[in-house]
């Protein structure tokens, strides 16, 4: 791609000097091989094998395709009547009886059927394991330990096992054993992680006024990736040690113990937070506001400078002497916060998104050229929406998503494997999701199937 | 699946993940060095893992300028002078301040690289590239680091130099209409989820990187994006392309479980309920003592209950069902019936939670500098080598002679000259910098490391 002028940038002075655009161009060039394609590259642990075992669980399915995407072979096993996670999709829209979560996230799977509850499947499953590195069990706690192939009998076969254990109160404690039979899922792990309780607006009338669950399924993704990352740690141990170990991921508690900040506010506060709409509780402004084309624009200004600079443009640093708001971190006093908001929507409410983000972006511009940095950097885009985010150039450019052309469920997309890597890049091979489709393949290659 | 529940087992698994003993247990991460020139969030996670895991994280700020989240705070909040939400972000990692503008800094920032194994930053795309900073000039100088660069859009595309922040992210991504009512006030993913998420996702890099780098001796370069990180979870793309229209926010119903939503109970609480599979659906009708529902073509089958009207018309048999019900029933149902159900937490019980401390993922911690807390611990739990919090964070340069006299063999002379050029730095006199007032540097052995009193 050709410097144009939306990507040339001029970097300060003191920090750079001769061999800069040496590096840059050198730097340009390791970045166009690596936005080209994966083929022919290896995968970062193309010498693992991977075997997931889950229950209409998409943290662990979720968690296998990731190690998929960079190289495992992974063996997803089913009941013959499949996964009932291949009918957990949205108003029960599907493709040839797959639903689009099971489509999207069957990456790089080999899909095979066992019976776990015959001793022939058994059997199967024991050979299969001593051959594999990784297990993934998202099946209710204890289950695969009643059947003889859980933790306690699997390590003394292959010691070498990271055995990855993902359930909604994870497999050790009073609680795990308590609830050992709740099933899992992403709505009831984000209030476990007590996430809803941060959203929402408690003025509103019922039931607007509720706890508010993230639209996106941000435990169930938050916990395959916690997942994956705790496998990838334990087997780097392996590598070392030749040691196995069990790896315990607890849906529930995903989002907070990932994220902290609840426990941090919680500990100094010693109560709840309120919820507070659409403000932060440490930034302002910090959230999407109404534009007069009808759209929103997401207004953020981190810092105290930031929020200056959001005066200028809107015009009104009148507001800046008001006694009401005459302090910095205003965040605390949520009264004045709301006075302050009303004008901020009344100001924005008078231009469009567009208007509104090119004067922050010349604001912006001007204020770097600043020697003492003093004038903020007040960020204001428009809100996009999917559709909008399909068609930027930008993405197209970096391959962020992959349109996909399966025999049987014909044309989709997906979004892409992260990150873009040099040397050893994740990637999506294929798609499949026919039940026992790979029998064949998996049965013949670690000689499976004797008993029947 | 056969149900059992073996006594054996769970007392099994309380042994091996025994958390009084986690200090005795090795750890994964142990021989590995992490240069991290990162800060606020987003790139500060990536760390925060390799740390817990038990890398030597060593954190480069700018003197009296430092991380912002130090002297950031949520309502007017500090403690014991410091930012508790920095505290959470960069525990276990060395703090030197170090101004990358002067002269000679460079040259001690490449001296580091050669000795790390990851290298960690999120300046604007190519900044660091330009400073010589960047992968190319580190991996001359040390072919097996890890470099991961962490960026609003990644470091290639027109749009690579817009500037980006959690909400920015989410923003761009198309993930911000997605929460809240239809028609009503759409909302943000709370606590910084748009740089939590793709920071754990670059941890995840960096770890398969290392998984390479064990079977290769390669290092290579990471491109961390967070939009890509957020549009990673979002289904929209796949159902516009088989559906032909866009998924659009809907409250509390997860449109792919039926019934789901966040209830209120008799006692004024707030419980989520989902119904993925035909079988929790049994269970559940079961507790509503409505096993009529479960003979309803409507909704026998699950792709027939999660057609809106259907999903709807359950909603309201649970949402009626809760309203009788105090919370403590619902979910002695959930277990007895065997489909989800929790509680919606919130921060304080979090703080609270017994669970939690068992588990280990919260602890009741005692620092060397800031005495007892509590605070969150590892997010997962390795039985063999457990992640744990060892230290919070410590001033602006605290560990400055520290690490230049081990790692780099300067004399107190030399980092005295260094000290007076400018090129190293400490705290400013502000809150979130600086020591706790109570705190006696003079006779502090790791700030005054090498020197004999």
């Amino acid at each position: 791609m050709k410097a144009d002028s939306e990507n040339t940038q001029v970097f300060s002075k003191h920090l750079t000097g001769k061999g800069t655009l040496k590096r840059l161009s050198m730097f340009d060039k390791l970045l166009t091989e690596m936005m080209g394609s994966a083929e022919g590259k290896p995968g970062a642990i193309d010498d693992i094998t991977v075997i997931e075992v889950s229950q209409a669980n998409f943290a662990g399915i979720i968690s296998a395709a990731l190690l998929g995407e960079f190289g495992a072979e992974v063996i997803k096993i089913e009941p013959p009547e499949g996964d009932p996670a291949r009918k957990i999709t949205p108003y029960g829209k599907n493709v040839d009886g797959v639903g689009l979560p099971f489509l999207m996230e069957s990456r790089n799977k080999y899909n095979v059927t066992m019976d776990l509850n015959s001793s022939e499947g058994q059997e199967d499953f024991r050979k299969l394991v001593n051959k594999a590195d990784v297990l993934i069990d998202a099946v209710k706690p204890g289950s695969m330990d009643a059947l003889g192939i859980g933790y306690r009998q699997l390590k003394q076969l292959n010691p070498g096992l990271v055995y990855v254990a993902i359930s909604p109160y994870g497999h050790y404690t009073a609680k795990a054993k308590e609830f050992h039979n709740v099933p899992d899922t992403d709505l009831t792990a984000q209030a476990g992680s007590g996430y809803p309780s941060l959203t929402g607006d408690p003025a509103a009338e019922e039931p607007y006024n509720y706890p508010i669950k993230a639209g996106i399924w941000a435990a169930w993704y938050m916990s395959a990736v916690l997942a994956t990352t705790g496998t990838l740690t334990a087997l780097m141990h392996k590598r070392k040690t030749g040691e196995g170990q069990m790896v315990d991921i607890a849906t529930n508690d995903a989002i907070s113990a990932w994220q902290g900040f609840q426990l941090v506010w919680g500990f100094t506060m010693e109560q709840p937070r309120v919820r507070i709409g659409n403000f932060d509780w440490c930034l302002f402004p910090y959230g999407y506001y109404k534009t007069k084309d009808g759209g929103y624009v997401t207004v953020a200004a981190a810092q105290d400078a930031d929020f200056r600079g959001v005066l200028k443009i809107l015009g009104r640093w009148d507001l800046e002497k008001d006694w009401r708001f005459l302090f910095d971190r205003i965040t605390d006093d949520v009264e004045n916060l709301k006075k302050l908001e009303t004008e901020i929507k009344k100001e924005v409410a008078k231009h469009t998104s567009k208007e509104l983000a090119s004067k922050s972006l010349a604001y912006s511009a001007k204020a770097a050229r600043s020697r003492l940095r003093s004038k903020g950097f007040p960020i204001m885009i428009e809100l996009k929406t999917p559709p909008d985010v399909l068609k930027e150039k930008h993405w197209q450019i970096r391959k962020s998503f992959q349109e996909m052309d399966h025999p049987v469920c014909g044309k989709f997309m997906i979004p892409a494997s992260v990150p873009k890597m040099s040397e050893s890049p994740p990637r999506v091979k294929w798609i499949k999701c026919g039940i026992g489709e790979d029998n064949e393949y998996i049965y013949n290659k670690y000689g499976l199937g004797m008993g029947k | 699946m056969k149900e059992s529940c073996s006594e054996e087992y769970f007392s099994f698994l309380d042994k091996i993940f025994d958390h009084s003993n986690v200090s005795e247990k090795p750890e994964s991460l142990k021989g590995i060095r992490v240069l991290d020139l990162s800060r606020v969030i987003f790139g500060p996670v990536v760390t925060k893992w390799l740390g817990l895991f038990g890398a030597e994280v060593i954190k480069v700020e700018e003197p009296e300028e430092g991380d912002d989240w130090r002297t950031g705070t949520y309502w007017a909040k500090y403690w014991k002078d410091s930012c508790p939400y920095f505290q959470s972000l960069n525990p276990n990692k060395y703090f030197i301040g170090m101004d990358l503008k002067k002269l000679g800094a460079k040259e001690l920032i490449l001296e580091l690289a050669k000795k790390s194994d990851v290298v960690v930053e999120n300046f604007r795309a190519g900044l660091a590239e330009a400073w010589g900073l960047g992968y190319g000039t580190i991996s001359q100088v040390n072919p097996r680091a890890i470099y991961i660069s962490c960026s609003g859009y990644g470091q290639w595309g027109p749009l690579r130099f817009f500037p980006s922040w959690d909400l920015i992210a989410q923003s761009m991504s198309g993930m911000a209409r997605l929460t809240g009512f239809p028609g009503k006030e759409t909302y943000k993913l709370q606590d910084y989820y748009g740089d939590f998420f793709p920071g754990l996702l670059g941890a995840m890099g960096v770890m398969a990187a290392l998984n390479y780098r064990e079977q290769t001796g390669k290092g290579q370069f990471i491109d961390m994006a967070q939009v890509e990180g957020l549009m990673r979870t979002m289904l929209n793309w796949t159902y516009m392309s088989v559906v032909g229209e866009d998924l659009e926010r809907t409250g509390n119903d997860d449109p792919s479980m039926a019934p789901s939503g966040i209830f209120k109970t008799a006692d004024g609480k707030f419980v989520a309920i989902a119904i993925a599979t035909d079988e929790q659906f049994l269970g559940l009708v079961g507790a509503l003592g409505r096993t009529d529902l479960a003979e309803d073509k409507k909704f026998r089958e699950t792709f027939e209950r999660l057609k809106a009207g259907n999903a709807k018309e359950l909603d309201r048999a649970v949402e009626e069902w809760v309203f009788t019900k105090t919370e403590a029933e619902v979910i002695s149902a959930a277990k007895t019936n065997s489909f989800p159900a929790v509680p919606v937490m919130d921060d304080w019980q979090l703080v609270n939670d017994s669970w939690r401390r068992e588990r280990g993922s919260v602890t009741l911690f005692e620092d060397d500098m800031y005495g007892e807390g509590i605070w969150v611990d590892s997010p997962v739990a390795l039985e063999k080598t457990p992640g744990r919090v060892k230290w919070l964070t410590k001033p602006i340069g605290y560990h400055n002679r520290y690490i230049l006299k081990k790692l780099l063999g300067l004399s107190e002379k030399e980092i005295n000259d260094l000290d007076e050029k400018g090129v190293i730095g400490y705290w400013g006199n502000r809150v979130g910098q600086r020591p706790p007032s109570y705190w006696d540097l003079e006779n502090d052995p790791i700030f005054n490391y090498g020197n004999k009193k």
